[in-house]
């Protein structure tokens, strides 16, 4: 990617992605996908499938909220409809007329939606999410149809990116990454971990984007060598070894990545590796700078054999073995998981997750490892990849972040 | 009777989740259900406790928590997908690993084969296709279940809501002082969001929104049904002198939300702003509003009591005070707009068929629009309690009235 590509501010001479282009692109893998599922309508309720069949600029909210009916797409029409009470935000190619407003009545909800035209005479309705009421509100308002499932084809949809969304993520790892710096260079004694969200939000507020995929991993490793997820109050003290791993949506695209880091006297995790912090020191799971550095060898190796694997044609199973193959075992978290318009299938990890799922070129992954021993330490890592990037065969790494402290003994 | 040094305490969150989780067995009992299988977030995080790594939806519908609720099992059992986040009371044989609603949730068919009737408040159709394998056919809907169990908070859950909405307004005195020509929406943002971690907050629950105003309708976005448009997503928006921002905030804290709601005036150094004689009517007329419906506020009376109260202060061809897509009052918990819902297009039987009791919370949200001036809007939040009410919002409304 060109280095001028690289930012958010407008260009007078070309637009750094081309929105009207990726958009339209959507709309129309959206209705092949509903032809090759034989879907006459698709209702859908999450927001990501709603941003990504209509490219409208919603407001970000966390979590999961309860279901309603957010976008509505009519195959014979090709017509998109969205819930939103305005026109700010909205694609001129959906326009005011594709628009049906909020309402707390589920019923006049499940009747705007009823209206549409193409909806009442459906005979096959996807939707991707839904609650036992609006379930049977919709046999009230289009009792012609038949529900099935819509999140399958919206998926699969989705699967392999165009270059105007790979444009877009490299985007995102470059805001994330920002945002990862600046939690690195406030990692110091006396901080809590749930500050390190805030210097997260901060920064990539700063370049413009306020919309995390996720706030954050940022989580001292105890003792027992456990990774935690959820940051608490705990205080950060000299020698402890943190997870950090934020990610940031831009234009509703995730980037993403992880990196293991040791807190110093002063920040940056330098001095407190170099001084050498002696074995058990620092409070945490730390059993010195050999053991970490050993953790991390291992990691490297079996992350690059996973890396190596994430190739077209790959298995879940297969990438499973590629990492047991280095002799390490299954960590608790998934190995793999897809990444577009946030988080998507496949999934691949313990218990055979997702063991059947085959990799395709253009697909983007979130690629992450855990190397963990009780009364160690552990190594957490994570990456977002372009399967097939290099070559159409090699995986392209879109991340990029040094590994301070944990390499420069290795 | 609750008083407002009450809610100041800190609360105790051990024993707001035995009270929390013995509402919900309460409602099993009333709908003689065998249980709960609760997929929705806020629901789940109700009658667990347990909690989750703050996420966009896409990563919250992918990696979820599920909860099962068994009837009179003294524990549930949380499928989890953040297993440092649960609660120290759980025992281990009700702890299992995450199951991914997204493909299938067959670990918990498991769990619930044989049981007769079983309340679910949302599924994907992986785990319909499932759950209909258990041998269950059809469930009750746990949505109605659930705003029975969740509308009225017990003491801990009202001191967590003020807790989070104190760490919010606190967060609210540094983004105003930074308030000035040039800076961006999402500076703001920025601010806010670093000061709400330091201050500690759990998580943020919605980006936050610094909507410029405009003088008519007309020149903001166009509407579908002729009302104000509000609230609009956060840019990079540069602020600008004289500039009219509604600010619009929620945060969470051990999973209860706070709502933030000021006007706002942007003014050129030295400041300070100085709003017009329009809009400090405005603000008077939005205070007289709020008061006029505080004074309804008590167990007994009902939505309508609310939405008559705050129409009778002003003349009788005036805009209706709230806006149109939304509501006068809601409720506010473990979501951040919840039942109560007051004004709304559920109409005025639903706002009649709305009582007060204690326990619950309400935001008050009037807005005063004068098209060509533009308005003000504010919101505040109190307690009902067995007498009337106890705040739970104190924000100065600054650069307006006291």
């Amino acid at each position: 990617m060109i280095g001028s590509s690289l930012g958010v501010a407008a260009l007078e001479e070309a637009s750094r992605v081309d929105f009207a282009r990726l958009r339209s692109s959507r709309h129309s893998r959206c209705l092949a996908a509903m032809e090759e599922a034989g879907l006459d309508v698709l209702i859908l309720g999450r927001p990501g499938n709603v941003h990504w069949v209509s490219g409208a600029r919603s407001l970000w909210t966390a979590g999961v909220r309860a279901f309603g009916p957010g976008a509505v797409v009519v195959r014979s029409t090709g017509s998109i409809h969205l819930l939103s009470v305005w026109d700010e935000g909205v694609p001129a190619s959906i326009g005011r007329e594709g628009l049906y407003g909020l309402s707390w009545n589920p019923l006049t909800l499940a009747s705007s939606v009823a209206a549409i035209p193409g909806v009442a005479d459906a005979a096959t309705v996807g939707g991707d999410a839904m609650s036992p009421l609006f379930a049977s509100l919709l046999t009230a308002v289009a009792p012609r149809a038949r529900l099935v499932d819509g999140a399958g084809p919206m998926w699969a949809a989705r699967r392999t990116k165009s270059a105007d969304e790979v444009a877009c993520l490299r985007i995102a790892c470059a805001i994330t990454e920002a945002g990862l710096e600046a939690m690195v260079s406030a990692l110091r004694p006396g901080v809590r971990e749930r500050e390190l969200v805030g210097v997260f939000d901060e920064r990539i507020a700063s370049l413009g984007v306020t919309t995390p995929a996720l706030e954050g991993i940022c989580c001292v490793v105890g003792a027992d060598g456990q990774m935690r997820q959820v940051p608490g109050d705990r205080i950060l003290a000299a020698g402890d070894v943190i997870v950090l791993s934020p990610g940031a949506l831009y234009a509703g695209y995730e980037g993403g990545l992880g990196r293991t880091w040791i807190v110093g006297e002063d920040g940056r995790g330098g001095d407190g590796w170099s001084r050498g912090r002696g074995s058990g020191g620092g409070g945490s799971g730390g059993g010195g700078n050999t053991g970490l550095s050993d953790l991390y060898r291992r990691w490297r190796v079996a992350f690059d054999r996973l890396l190596g694997t994430c190739r077209p044609e790959e298995t879940g199973a297969n990438l499973v073995g590629a990492w047991t193959s280095t002799g390490e075992r299954l960590p608790s978290i998934p190995l793999i998981h897809g990444v577009g318009v946030g988080v998507e299938p496949p999934v691949v990890g313990l218990a055979r997750l997702g063991e059947d799922a085959v990799l395709e070129a253009g697909m983007v992954l979130a690629v992450q490892g855990l190397v963990s021993e009780p009364g160690m330490g552990a190594v957490f890592g994570k990456e977002t990849v372009l399967v097939g990037g290099i070559g159409g065969d090699q995986a392209e790494v879109l991340t990029r972040f040094g590994w301070g402290p944990l390499a420069s003994k290795s | 009777m609750l008083a407002p040094a009450d809610i100041q305490d800190s609360p105790d969150l051990a024993r707001m989740r035995r009270d929390r989780y013995a509402r919900a067995q309460a409602q099993l009992a009333a709908h003689d259900l065998d249980g709960l299988l609760l997929v929705g977030e806020s629901n789940v995080e109700y009658v667990t406790g347990a909690r989750v790594l703050t996420a966009d939806a896409g990563r919250a519908a992918m990696f979820r928590t599920v909860a099962y609720v068994a009837r009179d099992d003294p524990f549930p059992h949380v499928f989890a997908a953040y297993p440092d986040g649960l609660p120290p009371e759980l025992p281990a044989d009700h702890i299992h690993p995450a199951v991914y609603p997204e493909f299938g949730a067959r670990p918990v068919a498991e769990i619930i084969r044989g049981e007769r009737a079983i309340g679910l408040d949302e599924y994907t159709a992986a785990m319909r296709r499932e759950l209909h394998g258990s041998g269950l056919v059809d469930f009750v809907d746990a949505t109605p279940i659930m705003v029975a169990a969740r509308i009225c908070k017990t003491v801990d859950e009202l001191r967590c809501i003020r807790m989070a909405q104190h760490i919010n307004e606190q967060a609210m005195l540094d983004v105003q002082a930074a308030l000035r020509p040039g800076v961006r929406q999402t500076d703001l943002s920025g601010l806010f969001l670093r000061r709400i971690f330091e201050l500690g907050a759990t998580g943020n629950a919605v980006d936050p929104i610094w909507q410029v105003m405009p003088a008519r309708m007309a020149d903001g976005p166009w509407t579908i049904h002729g009302d104000v448009a509000f609230p609009t997503a956060t840019t990079d928006a540069i602020l600008r002198d004289g500039d009219v921002v509604w600010v619009d905030t929620g945060i969470t804290f051990n999973g209860y939300a706070s709502d933030f709601g000021r006007t706002w005036l942007v003014s050129a150094p030295p400041g300070p702003p100085r709003p017009t004689g329009v809009q400090r009517d405005q603000f008077a007329r939005w205070r007289a509003v709020v008061e006029a419906v505080l004074d309804r506020v008590k167990p007994g009376s009902t939505g309508g009591d609310l939405t008559r109260a705050a129409r009778s202060v002003l003349p009788a061809d005036a805009r209706t005070p709230w806006l149109g897509h939304f509501y006068l009052v809601h409720g506010v918990g473990a979501d951040s707009a919840e039942m109560p819902l007051v004004g709304t297009d559920l109409g005025p039987a639903f706002d009649e068929s709305i009582v007060l009791a204690p326990g619950m919370v309400l935001v008050l949200e009037p807005v005063i629009w004068d098209d060509g001036a533009s308005g003000y809007r504010s919101e505040e939040i109190v307690a009902v309690t067995e007498g009337g009410w106890v705040p739970l919002s104190d924000h100065p409304y600054w650069p307006f009235g006291s």
